[in-house]
């Protein structure tokens, strides 16, 4: 009995896991060696087993411990405040601009994307003169005399405000294309039975766009775990280190001023991951669960 | 409801909308505060951004805030285009259009080819390795920035093009939304299609690639946008000025014009760098909204 071996997935999937290999796999791999060492980035990595995470775990004197916890805490707070509003907002946009009678779709669509194609750093100085307090928005229309950057609540405000702006377009993008493809007839069927726009929303957009939904939550989450640009740019970590985010400190642990400890922030780096690691997971079979 | 004719229901339908026409204008009254409300609040802040690239600098750190210019000068945008020798942004725009038109082309390319292993096709593993594969993805980048950095060196793509084009080919974002989508297509279509003899290439090629249109298009756009806008790795991979791309570029002005000295031609530099990415958003937009009906494909 011969079985003939069929060759056409290994051309389909061959290609990117080559791909795949050089560049994500063998560097991470490497970096997870590297979580095991004691590194400066300069001479070779030295072996010390479980060292640098029984340090960031255990070890309640180190700074590694508290730099861990704090910034695993302000990461957590950023994603609990960001990620709700990266979906709900994008996805009733999208469901807005499906409205038959709203008109001028395109230019909404666009002052809602563009926000999201200003690099970052621009992005931050626009949005630090906004909230400055001389020249800004808030001191001169809102009379506010704080410090935005330098006081809470208003510096996780900010982080978020700049966050959502630039987000908001790629979430949207994603449901206007995944709702273009639900049928049409599916609407009109339910419009002829008397369905309201709540009732079709429900009954008809919401499930037949469940794995972009399921997608987007995922990516959004994992991304705003590995966030780092805005805190940074924004407030600096600030006020009181209370929006220091786990990835300021493994980047400065790595290539900040002084001395690297490159293997003390891989070992950091693979914890975070491992957390985005089981909280995508349990999001994935939660939401592919409940659709069903 | 795979037969229905197109234009007859649309017909009905218009007669329908009529009959509700109380309750849909409620809702479009809502739909519209709701969509102002946003965009207002969204282009207050783009519009400062443009207007700021207008100003003197003595406006910018005196005036308060003023969404237009007491005076519009044009100051930064000459200094900017003529400043070639420590900034040529011109050389910087073309390099980033090279590399991230390159790039998009064989993302789509990868991205469809894979997803349709990933989705249509059946062999031993399939899923585990797809899951492994995203699970691994997930670890943050910075894990694997160094050791990146010393395969890119080994392959001896510093300072080259190739160090922007080929890395992000590996990533699994684009993959899992195109596999998702490819997922949601009726597995009767190529099923038939194979009953009849046409092999995976030619089913991926004649029917699921042109169902996941728009899906590709999106994609296109974030891979675009990505890659003109990714600032940590080229500022790692490129230390010669000439062969950055933009956004390499704009972190070298920042230190040239300083952070808050020279706000006008930062933000000038920064507005010349969103323009090819804006117009390919606004090339790219009209695919989102157009209607593509899987449950009419159906018919083949």
């Amino acid at each position: 009995m011969k079985k003939k071996l069929n060759l056409a997935p290994v051309f389909f999937v061959g290609p990117h896991l080559i791909l795949f290999a050089v560049f994500i796999f063998l560097p991470t791999l490497y970096g997870i060696y590297a979580s095991f060492t004691k590194w400066n980035l300069m001479s070779d990595p030295v072996w010390v087993g479980l060292d640098n995470y029984r340090t960031i775990l255990f070890d309640t004197e180190s700074t590694f411990h508290t730099q861990f916890n704090n910034g695993l805490r302000n990461t957590l707070v950023f994603v609990a405040l960001s990620v709700p509003l990266l979906i709900v907002i994008p996805l009733m946009v999208a469901v807005a601009l499906e409205h038959k009678k709203v008109k001028m779709k395109t230019l909404i669509q666009s002052i809602l994307y563009i926000p999201g194609l200003i690099s970052i750093s621009a992005a931050a100085l626009i949005w630090s003169l906004m909230f400055n307090k001389q020249l800004g928005i808030t001191g001169n229309v809102f009379g506010s005399d704080t410090a935005w950057a330098a006081h809470q609540p208003y510096a996780w405000i900010i982080i978020i405000v700049l966050t959502v702006w630039g987000g908001v377009g790629g979430n949207m993008i994603i449901y206007r294309a995944s709702i273009s493809g639900v049928g049409q007839d599916l609407y009109e069927a339910a419009e002829m039975d008397g369905a309201g726009s709540i009732r079709k929303f429900f009954s008809i957009t919401l499930p037949s766009i469940r794995f972009p939904l399921i997608f987007t939550f995922v990516m959004t989450t994992a991304g705003a775990f590995n966030v780092f640009g805005q805190p940074l740019m924004m407030t600096d970590g600030g006020p009181q280190q209370s929006t220091h985010v786990l990835m300021m400190y493994i980047r400065q642990l790595a290539f900040g001023n002084g001395e690297s400890i490159a293997g003390m922030a891989s070992a950091m780096a693979v914890l975070l991951g491992l957390v985005i690691l089981v909280i995508s997971a349990l999001q994935y079979y939660v939401m592919n669960r409940n659709a069903t | 409801m795979a037969n229905t004719v197109v234009t007859e229901p649309r017909i009905n339908n218009e007669k329908g909308s009529r009959k509700w026409s109380s309750n849909i204008s409620i809702s479009k009254y809502i739909a519209y505060l709701f969509l102002i409300f946003l965009c207002v609040i969204f282009a207050i802040p783009v519009i400062f951004g443009i207007t700021t690239s207008f100003r003197s600098q003595t406006e910018v750190v005196s005036a308060g805030f003023r969404l237009l210019p007491v005076n519009w000068i044009f100051d930064n945008y000459v200094n900017i285009l003529e400043n070639t020798s420590t900034a040529p942004i011109m050389l910087w725009l073309r390099n980033s259009l090279y590399i991230a038109t390159f790039h998009t082309l064989l993302v789509v390319v990868v991205i469809s080819i894979t997803g349709y292993g990933y989705s249509r096709m059946n062999f031993r593993g399939r899923d585990t390795l797809f899951f492994t594969l995203m699970g691994i993805s997930f670890f943050p980048g910075v894990v694997n920035l160094i050791p990146s950095y010393k395969i890119i060196d080994a392959l001896g793509w510093v300072n080259t093009s190739w160090a922007m084009i080929i890395p992000g080919l590996a990533g699994m974002g684009n993959i899992f939304l195109v596999r998702q989508f490819m997922n949601n297509i009726p597995k009767e279509l190529d099923e038939s299609a194979r009953v009849d003899g046409a092999s995976d290439f030619r089913i991926y090629f004649s029917i699921i690639l042109a169902l996941v249109k728009p899906v590709l298009i999106v994609c296109a756009l974030f891979s675009f946008t990505g890659s003109w806008n990714d600032f940590l790795w080229p500022v790692i991979v490129y230390t010669d000025v000439d062969k950055m791309p933009v956004t390499a570029g704009l972190l070298l002005l920042q230190d040239i014009y300083g952070n808050y000295r020279m706000i006008g031609q930062l933000m000038g530099s920064a507005i010349l760098a969103i323009i090819p990415t804006l117009l390919l958003f606004l090339f790219a937009q009209k695919y989102f909204v157009q209607s593509i009906n899987l449950n009419s494909g159906i018919k083949g």
